[in-house]
């Protein structure tokens, strides 16, 4: 197994570490699996972290000057590693105005992504940082958890209001009550709802919009669904908070799928990455 | 003793005491002629710092007031309480014209008054303890590397590390400064992030390497004096050895120097078989798992090399005093953990120079059966052996004060079983030269080294005192003398005109060891034989200030 990247361009050397703190502010560790034309960052859903999962896919092109990759075998021609984002994002917040970093996985002490960030310096020689990221490497046969969730059988699509709205809005929230409701209708409208003994509040947002899904089976929904009617969700508010809190990229679409009753679909998508993100409902 | 800080030196003091509450829990004040010293050291007296404010920062500095001799107070006031008073250094710089700081020996205060903008006078009264000074005096002159840095480009380095990373390591060779983060082996390293900074020498203002070393010290500690360095955008200055030995760093301005010398881990690989095995393992997860604040004893012995001696420098002016710098700090032979080796002849030299007889116990033949004991070739595991040297100086005064001190040797007096031994009372002669200092910080190291049966006695022209457990007869049979050290006790043993010797009790409860010197100065080395962390350290500590009683 063998892996080297290098990134030389600030920019996306920006880009990529605002990927990277977005999922460290999700999770504490994920999935890194590198294929040959994409790197994805996966949280599978289980009980331990309340099933929330999470699919974040990058374009290596879009990101890497070089990516050189040898997978476990020719036919599974890809790596898959546990890490920690925390460690990655801290490695890059030194490397912010390198020259070039590179990362390779390598074995030191056990098997690490290391990082190393060419420094300007006041010298002829740069300096050098070396982070060494300790991984643990995911045997094959626990591959198929990690695989690409399939978009759900959803009842509405709805655009996202704007995030740092939305996030406010859930701030506030989250101090009157532990669960929040998402609902949406394909009229474009979104209501954020949280309900306690003593008070109930409601945001309304409106004209948001509906992607259009060229899926043919959430067509035939589409037509037999009255527009005005509401498919919502009852969520834990923290994990919509821990979502919103954490963005750091600007995405050029943000959407939101629900399923009535079972979950929301949250799906962030920019030119070289997407992410999506699962909550499930409670009852 | 009483000053006045103007206008922005009030920040500046306030930074320094932010420093200084990095390191330890108290400050030392220690006014001096050539300036007012904060001084603070953390618990395990493994790291050490000292601000030098000089009489030019003051807009008045009166060292001495009242008082006839020369020597002026020396507190120690707990960081807590000073700390609150300089606790927002921004609001400090808009709103304090002035401080004034008075050490009132009667009341036992040291006052700070604050005048303000609008005519506010804020007046703080903190209580003290009188101590001892503490000072390390660190040869930073004798040290083989050395690098001086623009604060800037050590904040960048330092910025690599988060700030919760305790240690770290410094390896220099001559083309390149790696820095790298510290993790002890024994912890779950496979969940530990590595990172290292490599840096290449031209980026130093200053760059000598004489050795090629690795030195791993605590970088929370240090942050202080980082902090406080940029913010005045002063160079710093890095003096260190071969691991082992203490590391400091320096910055200094015309009207201040700031020095933390910080002790560093013993290298692993480190090793000298001509020299009695010491073991690496045990002082080091000691140090590092306790995260700084541990009573380790690498990190310690690392940092005793460094000559402690009484605070007037000017003192040292004595030709004792120099001989005693230049004895401790040449022949460092690695396999003391950095401290010099005692060279009893050269010693024995230099004493009958400072022509004074003592009348001593007839200790021989104890000292002879102790001797014979010894056992150069440790068993690695079960005896420890390290060698400790620490002298004391005296500082020479011109004028000395006829001084009869209270004999504190009670304690040895009811031990004296056998009838032979330290009950003669060491009267000093009526032209003894000022109180000996002893930082406790020294003594409590030896304590540490004589093992839970030891006792000893240390007597100086000034004061005396005296530590002792009980143990277990057998326990003493283990008693090493160093190399080098055996034939000596013998020669000086018999020798009568030694100045100095030690002896034995007889009693089978404890051992005494009675090193009395009527000289200026005086070493001893101690060795233990097993590195028992004493828990009546505490104890010892507050014997200690009990009876050294001031005059």
């Amino acid at each position: 197994m063998k892996f080297r990247a290098k990134i030389n361009d600030v920019g996306c050397l920006n880009h990529f570490t605002r990927v990277v703190n977005t999922i460290t502010k999700l999770t504490k560790t994920c999935v890194l699996r590198l294929t040959m034309d994409n790197m994805y960052f996966v949280l599978s859903g289980k009980v331990a972290n309340g099933g929330v999962s999470m699919w974040c896919e990058l374009l290596q092109v879009n990101f890497f000057d070089e990516y050189q990759l040898e997978g476990v075998s020719t036919e599974a021609n890809e790596i898959c590693l546990e890490v920690a984002p925390e460690n990655l994002s801290r490695a890059l917040k030194t490397a912010q105005n390198a020259k070039t970093v590179k990362i390779k996985l390598t074995k030191k002490h056990c098997p690490c992504l290391t990082l190393a960030a060419e420094l300007p310096s006041l010298s002829s020689v740069s300096r050098i940082v070396t982070h060494d990221i300790p991984v643990d490497i995911i045997p094959r046969r626990l591959w198929h958890d990690f695989k690409e969730p399939s978009v759900p059988d959803f009842d509405v699509s709805i655009y996202l209001p704007p995030l740092k709205t939305m996030k406010s809005v859930v701030d506030r929230m989250k101090n009157l009550s532990n669960y929040l409701v998402v609902e949406a209708n394909l009229n474009g409208e979104m209501n954020l709802k949280i309900e306690t003994d003593l008070v109930s509040v409601t945001t309304h947002f409106k004209g948001l919009g509906n992607p259009p899904w060229s899926d043919s089976a959430s067509q035939s929904q589409d037509q037999s669904r009255d527009v005005e009617d509401m498919a919502r969700a009852r969520v834990d508010i923290r994990k919509l908070q821990q979502f919103l809190m954490g963005q750091q990229v600007n995405p050029n679409k943000s959407m939101c799928n629900i399923v009535d009753q079972r979950i929301i679909h949250l799906i962030l998508l920019q030119e070289d990455m997407s992410l999506q993100y699962f909550i499930p409902a409670v009852a | 003793m009483r000053c006045v800080i103007e206008g922005n030196g009030v920040k500046v003091f306030g930074k320094a005491v932010h420093a200084l509450s990095r390191i330890g829990d108290d400050i030392w004040l220690d006014p001096l002629q050539k300036g007012l010293a904060l001084r603070s050291v953390n618990m395990a007296q493994s790291a050490y710092a000292c601000f030098l404010f000089s009489p030019l920062f003051f807009q008045l500095y009166t060292p001495n007031i009242k008082r006839e001799q020369s020597e002026s107070i020396k507190c120690k006031v707990s960081l807590k309480s000073l700390l609150p008073l300089f606790r927002s250094v921004a609001t400090m710089e808009r709103n304090v014209h002035k401080c004034e700081i008075y050490i009132d020996d009667c009341d036992n205060k040291v006052m700070f008054k604050f005048n303000c903008k609008h005519g506010i006078t804020k007046t703080h009264n903190l209580g003290y303890y009188e101590c001892e000074a503490l000072q390390a005096v660190f040869p930073t002159h004798l040290c083989p590397n050395i690098l001086k840095a623009q604060p800037k480009l050590l904040s960048n380095i330092v910025m690599q590390f988060p700030f919760s990373q305790e240690e770290v390591t410094l390896s220099v060779s001559p083309i390149r400064v790696k820095l790298k983060n510290y993790h002890e082996e024994e912890n779950d390293h496979m969940k530990c992030m590595y990172t290292e900074m490599s840096l290449h020498p031209d980026e130093f203002d200053y760059f000598q390497v004489g050795v090629a070393s690795d030195i791993t010290f605590c970088l929370k500690e240090l942050r202080g004096l980082l902090s406080f360095a940029e913010s005045h955008g002063l160079p710093m200055s890095v003096h260190f050895g071969a691991s082992g030995k203490p590391v400091s760093f320096s910055v200094e301005d015309l009207v201040l120097e700031a020095v933390v010398v910080l002790a560093t881990l013993v290298s692993k690989e480190w090793e000298n078989p001509s020299q009695v095995s010491i073991p690496q393992e045990a002082p080091t997860p000691r140090y590092v798992s306790e995260a700084c604040a541990a009573n380790t004893f690498a990190a310690d012995t690392s940092i005793a090399d460094t000559a402690i001696c009484e605070g007037p420098l000017e003192g040292e002016a004595t030709g004792v005093a120099h001989q005693l710098s230049a004895f401790l700090t040449r022949e460092q032979v690695p396999s003391s953990q950095g401290s010099s080796v005692f060279s009893p002849a050269s010693h024995m030299r230099k004493c009958l120079q400072l022509h004074e007889r003592v009348d001593f116990l007839r200790s021989e033949a104890t000292l002879c059966d102790l001797s014979t004991e010894s056992n150069l070739t440790a068993t690695p595991n079960t005896s420890k052996i390290r060698s400790l040297l620490f002298g004391a100086v005296s500082s020479d005064q011109a004028e000395c004060n006829a001084l009869e001190l209270p004999s504190l040797v009670s304690a040895s007096d009811t031990e004296d079983d056998a009838g032979e031994h330290c009950g003669k009372l060491l009267r000093p002669p009526s032209n003894c030269p000022l109180p000996l200092s002893f930082s406790p910080n020294m003594v409590r190291k030896t304590v540490k080294l004589m093992g839970p049966g030891a006792s000893f006695s240390i007597s100086s022209i000034s004061s005396c005192f005296t530590f002792s457990r009980p143990a277990a007869p057998a326990e003493f049979q283990e008693f090493r003398v160093a190399v080098g050290l055996e034939p000596t006790w013998n020669h000086w043993a018999q020798n009568k005109n030694t100045p100095w010797r030690g002896c034995q009790s007889n009693s089978g409860q404890h051992t005494l060891w009675t090193l009395l010197s009527r000289q200026s100065t005086y070493q001893f080395m101690f060795l233990d034989r097993g590195r028992k962390l004493m828990r009546t350290l505490g104890e010892h500590k507050k014997l200690l200030t009990v009876t050294r009683s001031r005059t």
